[in-house]
């Protein structure tokens, strides 16, 4: 049914999950992650570090075998993610819920939204394992559900999903 | 069993399942089966049949990462109570495997609550630095979460060794009768430890190598120091010669001398993981290891005492890979304390964290323990024990190599050595052909193990073992699905 998301005359990027994770590419999203999803491309949104050199180069080179990774800042990856479907599986990668947020704003089709990692950073709360949050993330978590975007909170693929309340 | 066995006993489950004071190598050799069962054997005074036991419980646990994955029992309390069983019951390697195999549940639970239990000691040097107390980090990374550990630690040593006095007289008058139960079910956890790590190395070639060696070793009996000192030449060719040490200095105005680098190192591979907690993980043991460095370059105690606390938030690597963060994190605050700026060193640790996380742990956990470990389990089931700490021993060379080379290029060499690490990692050759070495290895580890227990047993019992967890593996993976 995603004929009627159509820009530019052609489908849009196949965007599988996205994920929020202080970590970006780290071991549980390479070992478990991209395997569960089969995916083979990794978008990672990041303002800060897209504009950084040396980190645009570390995360490049950190990529797995196979696997495409871009680094791009809000902007760029809404510009992306709405060019034509070349039938990669791509995962998308943030630290910040408001990133993805953005994304969605801009019309980028997302279905899934999983919140993984998140350090206890001032204001933020635990809110399960290693998952802290802030009262105002939790309200754009639960605004992104409202939208019928799977919102799940888990670590691994094949951990218990926590939904938004 | 003495109450003075009883002592030291809790003592070296608690170092080794704590994974510190061991200088960041007691996970890969005291934490090992094959390692805690000699050192159980030799309280009890025999090392070597406690080794027999514990190389068998490394076989059912080789597969054991600790970044997710199957999370069986807790590998160490099971060595030490199979070594136990073997010493003090007389039962052979394999049946005190399998009597031990459930104990190792009660050890999970410490691994389980000690994430949650460490984040008192977060909240009490919170609470202390708000106060403007200037909390001493070693108390709350070192000292208390140890202590804690080393209670709850002997407790659960003890019950566990309450539990096995129930079974004593039981097992000691009608051994002969069970016997035969335990040996099969042994052989059953050894057979389905090799077939999911077999399943899950997903390389076919894999396999042609597994049954080739073993084959080899059934049919001909090829004594196993033979495959050791072929290992031994193979490793070397492949290994890589680029981990290099580069200690240039560069011509910055240095406050920092390589006795405060080696210092720091030394902190951070005592307590990477001492209080290990679900809000801060390594956090903790990353200002800890910066102690030294700051009461060096501030003068003033609330600076430095304001400095570890910044970088007391989230922080998680792999503990030897991810070292040139440290050291170049320390080149930066050295750099901000000599022009008196602040830096924003958070954002740049936990760019780099994650990435060598991932580079880190596949390749230290899943390529190079697996990899000397088996050798030295294959050289224990053959009955050489002297010679299986050889492998061990160049692991743990191998992991203080990694991780000190880490530490003292990031801080000479800067942020771009990392860059370097991905990509010595990425081209090993090691990692390549690990499949292939890794399943020879077990090939004839397996063989030998069948083959010494050929003597007291028959086939038959063993066939049914492998066939038994065969089918069991096929019935929960497709449960799975």
């Amino acid at each position: 049914m995603r004929s009627s998301l159509q820009t530019n005359g052609g489908i849009m990027k196949n965007v599988v999950l996205s994920r929020i994770d202080d970590r970006l590419l780290h071991g549980q999203v390479v070992v478990s992650w991209i395997p569960y999803i089969k995916a083979n491309e990794v978008v990672i949104v990041d303002n800060e570090y897209a504009e950084d050199e040396f980190m645009s180069e570390l995360i490049k080179h950190a990529a797995p075998e196979n696997i495409k990774v871009n680094l791009f800042s809000v902007a760029g990856a809404a510009d992306y993610l709405k060019g034509s479907d070349d039938g990669s599986r791509i995962l998308i990668l943030s630290r910040c819920i408001e990133n993805i947020n953005e994304l969605i704003n801009q019309n980028v089709e997302i279905k899934c939204v999983n919140v993984g990692g998140l350090g206890n950073v001032k204001g933020r709360e635990r809110y399960l394992n290693s998952i802290h949050l802030s009262s105002q993330e939790i309200e754009i978590l639960k605004s992104i559900a409202k939208k019928n975007i799977a919102v799940d909170i888990k670590m691994l693929p094949n951990d218990k999903a926590v939904s938004v309340e | 069993m003495t109450a003075f066995n009883f002592i030291l006993i809790s003592i070296l489950y608690f170092w080794a399942s704590s994974t510190a004071l061991s200088l960041g190598i007691g996970y890969y050799t005291v934490y090992r089966p094959v390692v805690s069962g000699f050192m159980t054997g030799l309280i009890l005074g025999d090392p070597f049949l406690g080794m027999a036991a514990g190389a068998v419980v490394n076989v059912i646990y080789m597969n054991f990462v600790s970044t997710g994955g199957s999370f069986k029992g807790d590998q160490c309390l099971t060595a030490v109570i199979a070594a136990s069983a073997a010493i003090l019951l007389g039962l052979g390697p394999v049946e005190a495997s399998a009597f031990a195999y459930p104990f190792g549940y009660l050890g999970i639970l410490i691994w389980k609550y000690r994430l949650n239990i460490n984040h008192i000691f977060v909240n009490k040097y919170e609470k202390s630095y708000e106060e403007g107390k200037n909390p001493d980090i070693s108390l709350y990374d070192g000292l208390y979460p140890q202590l804690l550990l080393y209670l709850m630690s002997s407790f659960v040593v003890g019950a566990a060794f309450l539990i096995m006095s129930l079974f004593d007289n039981m097992i000691v008058e009608y051994y002969e009768n069970i016997k035969i139960f335990l040996f099969m079910a042994g052989m059953f956890l050894v057979s389905y430890s090799v077939i999911s790590i077999l399943a899950n190395l997903k390389n076919k070639y894999a396999y042609i190598s597994f049954g080739l060696f073993f084959l080899a070793v059934i049919i001909f009996n090829i004594g196993s120091y033979w495959f050791l000192a072929a290992a031994a030449i193979i490793l070397f060719a492949l290994s890589n010669k680029n981990f290099r040490m580069d200690n240039k200095r560069s011509n910055k105005n240095n406050n920092i001398n390589k006795k405060d680098l080696m210092y720091a190192w030394f902190i951070w591979m005592n307590f990477s993981h001492s209080c290990y907690s679900y809000d801060r993980l390594q956090g903790l043991a990353f200002a800890h290891s910066m102690k030294n460095i700051f009461k060096k370059l501030y003068n003033e105690k609330n600076e430095v005492s304001r400095a570890i606390h910044r970088h007391t938030e989230f922080f998680n690597t792999e503990p030897n890979m991810g070292t040139p963060i440290h050291g170049y994190i320390i080149s930066v605050e050295e750099q901000a304390s000599l022009n008196a700026n602040d830096t924003d060193t958070a954002y740049i640790k936990k760019g780099m964290m994650g990435i060598a996380a991932g580079l880190g742990d596949s390749y230290t956990q899943v390529v190079l323990t697996p990899l000397f470990i088996s050798l030295s389990v294959m050289m224990c089931v053959d009955g050489i024990y002297t010679a299986a700490f050889l492998p061990i021993l160049y692991l743990a060379g191998s992991i203080l190599f990694i991780s000190y080379s880490g530490w003292m290029n990031g801080y000479y060499s800067g942020r771009e050595y990392l860059l370097e690490r991905i990509n010595t990692v990425k081209n090993s050759k090691i990692k390549k052909h690990f499949p292939h070495i890794f399943s020879g290895i077990l090939g004839v580890a397996v063989a030998k193990l069948i083959l010494t227990s050929l003597e007291s047993t028959n086939t038959v019992y063993t066939l049914s073992s492998v066939v038994l967890s065969a089918a069991a593996y096929w019935v929960i993976k497709r449960s799975k699905r």
